[in-house]
């Protein structure tokens, strides 16, 4: 390879590379927009697991409970009318006040049950981490990962972490409903069904459906359901019908005056809705309903969430990154410390592979916890370590006496299985902890799979940037830092 | 790096080390199972806790600085210590909430007696200053639903089924016996991780699950080393005469620096990250506790690969080698008769 061609092929991908990181880590204030608009960077943008940006939690009361600062409100007020009613209806239970009626082993029982179920429901939501606790033996506490990006953690982007938000509120709202499906009249809100008909049982299998970006609630309807159902909706001409749970409308409907002619019913919505209402629709489906009426501390019907910081403090996510930065930048000292000029190839290589990883984490949606930062410096040890494997063989050869070009192809050829080895092991470990594990162990699969894609595919990538960077060099063995044996003279 | 540790000699050694661990945290583990409520230290998010609330609204406080050492004053009054501190900022600047959560097993005597420290302590305080304050410190009990039963029993499963699967590979990639050293190496390091959690009694939480697929993860990449150099070791002309245990520890020496490497840097890493999150986090509880996983996870997977499993190895080496011979002598002895 030429000179010429070696410079453009070097320069085009440095500047590619430059550039990359810069979009990759630099957020910044858009010119002319007087710092409304902001330009948040791919690291950013990525999302956070609870241990980096804390989680959110929601109190949930049954009727009957009120929170302290509820009591001590209505207490301390010496001009409130229901002072006197407090006193003598509730009485303190740890940290909660318990209507003295309903004070006892039959209400804790039943909240136990119900918050058994709301676990359940959660659980298939596949968060990276969530509790579902009993306080004080009758209030649940729900707490769940906000899944906020760094600069909605920041509030640098208010609309991301609004978003977040609205998910786990939609999601806390929704899946802690209580009461059975029954289908309504649209307009009046008037069941369309007998009480003695089980409107669940008109299903066969609820679930989520996925189709390229597109997310659906999938209703597999039962050969009664159908006929009863379409019986139902042709009957009129106007308005419709809707799916309820509870008292709790799922807006699920069945337009009026046109006949299904499919047993199995779509109804789109957005990624994480779709899937709290078939996770919901299916658990009631199955007989699991929520008995009691739960209000939030100030005894509003919908459940309020709140905001925490994490244990590890309000810096974890950048003590996580300097963390990672050191790691990387450790890393481009070995390699240029160990392989002098053929350590910039490895450097661009270390490169290539945290922006890779950033940003299919970015693009893919994956929630980044430690643990999953800690895996994909397992990928980088896999890349620096299988480049240091083939450097080393490579170092071998040309001990012997080889040119570089023999060395490389021979090192190369000796250390295929080995690499390939490491990286298929890996491969296996991904599929298997991907598919298998839950929650956090079944994100780092997936990391794990990523950074082990990338480190093979970075690994011949090597090999090609080597290439290109040496051709035009006259004394190779001084590029690569490595030395030749003196050949025996035999004059 | 040059080494030349006899590693295969000491045997013995590395096998009754390993199996006292792993007897002492069996025995640790199912005494405190019926002692101290559990064979594990069960953590914050997955044992039963008891917590001080201290919500508040409009007190004088700039931060939540003074009023958590108002509360870290109390609990070393009353002899106790938090595991975690959750801070919940209020609607207005100037409420909020903290929340200490406390082990189970905490005296609801003691807790009281903070709460009432933290309260009188308050209304001194607003004496003082004449502002009008809402504070509510109140004792709670919490009990964590055991979610971690189905993390517990998935990563139950995915150990196993990598196991199956890294004993397979071994087995056509590269020899029986190296297969079952895999298997052998999985199994103990496995043992070893959650034998010496709870022999340290570290506090486990979720992160535990993650942790043990990491012993999993390192083992399997430090197999592939070692056993590669143990491969490549047979084949070549000048070590393929050595006998089965000196290339077993020459193997050995020669994989030492990737698979001391690995965990080394990793626990470096782990290390690092945690003290500085230690710097800014509520409770340094909180910090040890995936710190202590971490450095077990990453000790147990060095001990194992460069002690225990070569080691080990050498002797299914030997017994593999044994019966080779026999096969080969006795397919000679076919011919020559």
């Amino acid at each position: 390879m030429g000179k010429v061609k070696s410079s453009i092929i070097t320069s085009i991908l440095v500047i590619a590379v430059v550039v990359l990181t810069f979009f990759a880590t630099v957020s910044f204030n858009l010119i002319g927009s007087n710092g409304v608009k902001r330009y948040n960077s791919f690291l950013s943008s990525i999302h956070l697991g609870s241990d980096l940006t804390g989680e959110a939690y929601s109190l949930l009361y049954p009727e009957g409970v009120i929170s302290s600062a509820r009591y001590n409100l209505v207490v301390n007020d010496s001009d409130s009318s229901e002072k006197d009613e407090y006193q003598k209806t509730y009485d303190k239970h740890g940290g909660v006040y318990v209507n003295k009626d309903k004070m006892g082993e039959e209400l804790k029982a039943s909240v136990r049950a119900d918050a058994e179920i709301i676990r359940d429901r959660l659980g298939e939501k596949g968060y990276s981490s969530f509790t579902v606790s009993i306080e004080d033996d009758y209030v649940i506490k729900i707490s769940l990962p906000t899944d906020y990006t760094y600069s909605a953690y920041r509030n640098k982007n208010t609309e991301s972490r609004s978003e977040s938000l609205q998910i786990v509120s939609h999601a806390v709202q929704y899946l802690t409903l209580d009461g059975d499906m029954s289908l309504r009249d649209g307009t009046s809100g008037a069941p369309v069904l007998k009480s003695t008909e089980d409107f669940a049982s008109y299903f066969k299998k609820i679930d989520k459906y996925q189709m390229g970006g597109n997310h659906a609630v999938r209703m597999v309807l039962t050969d009664e359901g159908f006929e009863k159902i379409n019986k139902i909706i042709t009957a009129q001409e106007s308005g419709n019908a809707v799916v309820y749970v509870g008292d709790t409308s799922l807006g699920l409907q069945f337009t009026y005056g046109t006949a299904l002619t499919d047993k199995t019913l779509m109804y789109q919505a957005e990624q994480s809705y779709a899937s709290d209402f078939a996770i919901l629709m299916s658990s009631v489906k199955s007989g699991n309903q929520i008995s009691n009426n739960y209000y939030d501390a100030d005894g509003v019907k919908e459940p309020s969430i709140v905001s925490v910081t994490s244990v590890f403090g309000e810096y974890a996510a950048i003590y996580l990154a300097v963390t990672l930065l050191l790691v990387t930048v450790g890393a481009i000292v070995y390699s240029i410390v160990k392989y002098k000029k053929l350590g910039l190839v490895c450097a661009l290589m270390v490169l290539s592979y945290a922006l890779t990883i950033i940003i299919t984490a970015l693009l893919l949606g994956i929630q980044i916890t430690i643990a999953g930062a800690l895996t994909a410096l397992i990928g980088l040890a896999l890349l620096v370590f299988s480049n240091s494997i083939v450097f080393e063989a490579i170092r071998k050869e040309t001990a012997l006496g080889r040119t570089i070009q023999a060395a490389v192809k021979v090192g190369y050829k000796k250390s295929l299985f080995t690499i390939l080895d490491l990286h298929i092991v890996m491969l296996i470990v991904a599929i298997v902890t991907g598919i298998i594990g839950a929650g956090e162990v079944a994100a780092c699969g997936l990391i794990l799979f990523i950074a082990t894609v990338a480190s093979y595919v970075l690994y011949w990538f090597t090999r090609f940037m080597w290439y290109v960077l040496s051709s035009p060099v006259r004394d190779k063995f001084k590029f690569c830092g490595f030395a030749r044996e003196d050949l025996d003279d035999e004059d | 790096m040059k080494t030349n540790f006899k590693v295969s000699s000491k045997m013995h050694l590395f096998v009754i080390i390993s199996c006292v661990v792993i007897a002492l945290g069996i025995a640790v583990g199912t005494v405190c199972h019926f002692v101290a409520g559990g064979f594990y230290n069960y953590g914050a998010d997955w044992a039963s806790s008891k917590s001080i609330v201290v919500e508040y609204e409009n007190i004088d406080y700039t931060s939540s600085d003074k009023l958590e050492e108002i509360c870290s004053t109390a609990f070393s009054d009353a002899g106790i210590k938090s595991k975690k501190v959750t801070f919940v900022k209020g609607t207005s600047n100037t409420g909020g909430k903290l929340v200490y959560e406390f082990m189970s097993s905490t005296e609801d005597e003691k807790l009281n007696k903070a709460v009432e420290a933290i309260d009188a302590k308050i209304k001194a305080d607003i004496a003082v200053n004449g502002n009008i304050r809402l504070s509510y410190p109140a004792q709670s009990s919490g009990q964590t639903l055991p979610e971690a039963g189905k993390a517990l029993w998935r990563g139950g499963v995915a150990a196993i089924v990598l196991a199956v699967c890294g004993f397979v590979y071994f087995l056509v990639r590269y020899k029986l016996s190296m297969a079952l050293g895999v298997l052998l190496a999985l199994a103990h390091n496995l043992a070893l991780f959650l034998s010496l959690v709870a022999l340290l009694r570290v506090p486990v939480g979720s992160s535990v699950i993650t942790f043990a697929v990491t012993v999993l993860v390192l083992t399997l990449f430090g197999c592939c080393i070692f056993f590669d150099k143990v491969r490549k070791n047979s084949k070549d002309e000048d070590n393929k005469k050595l006998p089965a245990i000196e290339l077993v520890d020459k193997s050995a020496n020669e994989s030492l620096k990737i698979n001391l490497f690995v965990p080394a840097c990793l626990g470096a890493v782990a290390a690092l990250l945690f003290v500085l999150m230690s710097i800014s986090s509520l409770s340094p509880l909180a910090v040890i506790s995936p710190l202590a996983l971490a450095l077990t996870a990453f000790v147990c997977s060095a001990y194992g690969l460069l002690m225990f499993v070569p080691a080990v190895y050498s002797r299914f080496k030997l017994i593999a080698d044994k019966k080779k011979n026999t096969r080969v002598t006795a397919v000679k002895q076919k011919t020559t008769g």
